[in-house]
C-alpha cells in the first residue's frame, strides 16, 4: 500500500499556512488498511490536522428549530400513500395467518401495546425460542434511512418480509404465504383496491405492509410543547437535562433531531459477543459492536434498552454511557467517561421522560375471512 | 514549542503537503453530508476528504480496483485518496448511511 506522495508537487509554499500548521500537532498516524487486497486499492495519503473554525454555539432557538416536530409523513416515490394500501397492510400486520404456525404476526414482536416492541429483552421466535436481539420499534420508521439493529435492510419494503420467512421467526416461506393468502376472500379485493391492475406477488406484502408502518408516528409530547413555545410544558429539571443532553452529555451528536436519531452505527462499548454491522464489514474496526442509533421517542415505554435489551432503565442506560463502557479500538470516537454529577443524571432522565406522549388506543382491524 | 530550526523543518513538510493538496479536489463533510455527490477525476488525480465536521466519519469503498477505509477520522484531520485505476466507485461513510457519493474515474 503506498502512502501517499509528498513534496511531489514541487516544495513553493504559503508561509503563513504553513505556520499555522507547525502550531498545531502533525498527525502521522498509520490510516487503517486491514483486510484490503494489494493492487485493488485506492491509495490513500496520511492524514494531517487541518483548522476548522468553530461556529458560534448553538442558541436555544436555534436548537428549537433543530428538534421541531416535521409537519408531514414522507413517504417514497415508488410506493406512496393511499388508504387502501394502509388498510391492507394493517391487516396483513396483525394477521397471525402470515406466519408458518399460525401463532404470529408483525404485532407479535411489534406491538403497540409496547410502544410498537414487545417489551423483552430479545424477541421470542418460531417454538417460543428467544431469539438474537431485542425487537426495535417501528414508530417514527417512516423517517429512518436504515432498517434493523445492523442495518441490513435498506428500506420497509426491504425488511417486511424478512421476518416472515426466516424460519427461526415467522416461519412462512414466501410462495407459502401466496397461497395462504389467496385463499382468504376477504383479502381479494383488499389487494385490488391497493394495487389495482397488478398481479400480486409477496412485494405487495412488503408495500402494504411499509406503508402501514410509515403511519405510525410518535405522539405530540410534553418536549414538543415546550420546543414550540410553552414554557410550561416540562419541568425546570427537564430543561437542564436537554442542555445537558445537548452540551456535556453529548447525546445529540448521535440522537440528533426531532427523532432523536441520526440512523448512525456505533459501539457504545457494551458487553456483548454480537458484533452488529462489523459481520457485513469485517474489515471495518469502527463496525465491529457497532449497532443502530435508536430513536427516543416514546422511549420511557420503551425499555429494557440496547439491542440486547441488557439496561434495565433509563437510569441504567445514563450510567452506562458515564463510564463510557469497554475502551476498545472498535469503540466510537464519540464515547468516553462523562464524569457526570448525581444530579445531572436524574436530570437527563427527566428530559427523557418528556418524550413520551399520549398515545391514542390503536384499533385492531377485523381480519378478512 | 520546539527551537526555531526544527518548528521550521515541521512547517517546511507540513507546507509542501498543504502545498500538494492545494491542486486537489476537495469533498467536506460538514453536517453528516459529503459536499458533492457526484464527481469525476482522471487517473492518478487526487481527492483530499476533509472532516470538518463535529463527529468522526469512516469513509470507505468496496468498489473493485478502488477499494479503500479511512478508518475513524477525527474532526480536523485531511486524508488525500488517488485513484490509480478506471472506473465506478461508490463511497460510503461507515458510521453514517445517508453519507453516499460517487467518483468517476476515467482515463
Amino acid at each position: 500500500m503506498r502512502v501517499g506522495s509528498v513534496g511531489g508537487r514541487g516544495m513553493t509554499f504559503n508561509l503563513r499556512i504553513a505556520a499555522a500548521i507547525a502550531a498545531l500537532p502533525l498527525i502521522v498516524g498509520g490510516v487503517e488498511t486491514a483486510g484490503l487486497r494489494s493492487g485493488a486499492a485506492a491509495v490513500v495519503g496520511q492524514p494531517i490536522s487541518t483548522v476548522v473554525p468553530k461556529g458560534p454555539p448553538a442558541t436555544i432557538d436555534q436548537l428549537r428549530r433543530d428538534y421541531k416536530r416535521p409537519a408531514t409523513i414522507p413517504f417514497p416515490a415508488d410506493n406512496p400513500y393511499t388508504m387502501a394500501k394502509v388498510a391492507l397492510g394493517k391487516a396483513l400486520y396483525f394477521d397471525t395467518r402470515l406466519s408458518g404456525a399460525y401463532a404470529q404476526s408483525c404485532a407479535s414482536c411489534h406491538n403497540p401495546g409496547y410502544g410498537w416492541g414487545d417489551g423483552q429483552p430479545k424477541g421470542v421466535g418460531a417454538g417460543m425460542k428467544t431469539l438474537g436481539r431485542r425487537s426495535p420499534t417501528i414508530i417514527n420508521a417512516a423517517f429512518g434511512p436504515i432498517f434493523m439493529w445492523d442495518g441490513r435492510a435498506a428500506s420497509l419494503e426491504e425488511q417486511a418480509l424478512g421476518p416472515i420467512k426466516t424460519d427461526v421467526e415467522m416461519n412462512m416461506p414466501l410462495d407459502h404465504l401466496m397461497e395462504r393468502l389467496k385463499v382468504i376472500a376477504g383479502y381479494g379485493p383488499m389487494f385490488a383496491a391497493a394495487f389495482p391492475n397488478e398481479v400480486i406477488k409477496p412485494e405487495h406484502v412488503a408495500r402494504a405492509i411499509a406503508t402501514f408502518e410509515r403511519t405510525v408516528v410518535s405522539p405530540q409530547a410534553p418536549f414538543d410543547a415546550w420546543i414550540e413555545g410553552d414554557e410550561k410544558a416540562i419541568s425546570e429539571q427537564a430543561k437542564r437535562g436537554f442542555a445537558l443532553f445537548n452540551t456535556k452529555a453529548g447525546c445529540n451528536r448521535c440522537h440528533s433531531g426531532w427523532n432523536f436519531t441520526d440512523g448512525s452505527f456505533h459501539d457504545i462499548g457494551l458487553t456483548s459477543e454480537d458484533v452488529g454491522r462489523g459481520k457485513f464489514l469485517p474489515s471495518i474496526i469502527k463496525m465491529q459492536h457497532a449497532f443502530k442509533t435508536p430513536g427516543l421517542r416514546e422511549i420511557g415505554r420503551r425499555g429494557p434498552y440496547m439491542h440486547d435489551g441488557s439496561l434495565p432503565s433509563l437510569e441504567a442506560v445514563v450510567d452506562h454511557y458515564d463510564t463510557g463502557g469497554i475502551d476498545r479500538p472498535s469503540r466510537s470516537d464519540l464515547i468516553k467517561p462523562l464524569a457526570l454529577t448525581a444530579s445531572e443524571k436524574t436530570d437527563l432522565v427527566a428530559f427523557m421522560w418528556t418524550l413520551t406522549g399520549e398515545v391514542d388506543p390503536m384499533t385492531i382491524p377485523a381480519l378478512p375471512r | 514549542m520546539k527551537t526555531f530550526p526544527c518548528a521550521l523543518a515541521v512547517a517546511f513538510l507540513a507546507g509542501a503537503v498543504v502545498a500538494a493538496f492545494a491542486a486537489d479536489r476537495t469533498i467536506t463533510q460538514k453536517g453528516k453530508m459529503f459536499s458533492l455527490t457526484d464527481v469525476t477525476v482522471k487517473k492518478g488525480e487526487t481527492l483530499v476528504f476533509v472532516n470538518d465536521d463535529n463527529v468522526a466519519h469512516n469513509i470507505y469503498s468496496t468498489s473493485p480496483n478502488n477499494e479503500f477505509n479511512l478508518g475513524s477520522q477525527l474532526p480536523g484531520t485531511s486524508v488525500p485518496v488517488t485513484f490509480d485505476k478506471t472506473g465506478d466507485i461508490d463511497i460510503l461513510c461507515a458510521i453514517h448511511p445517508l453519507m453516499k457519493m460517487k467518483v468517476k474515474v476515467t482515463n
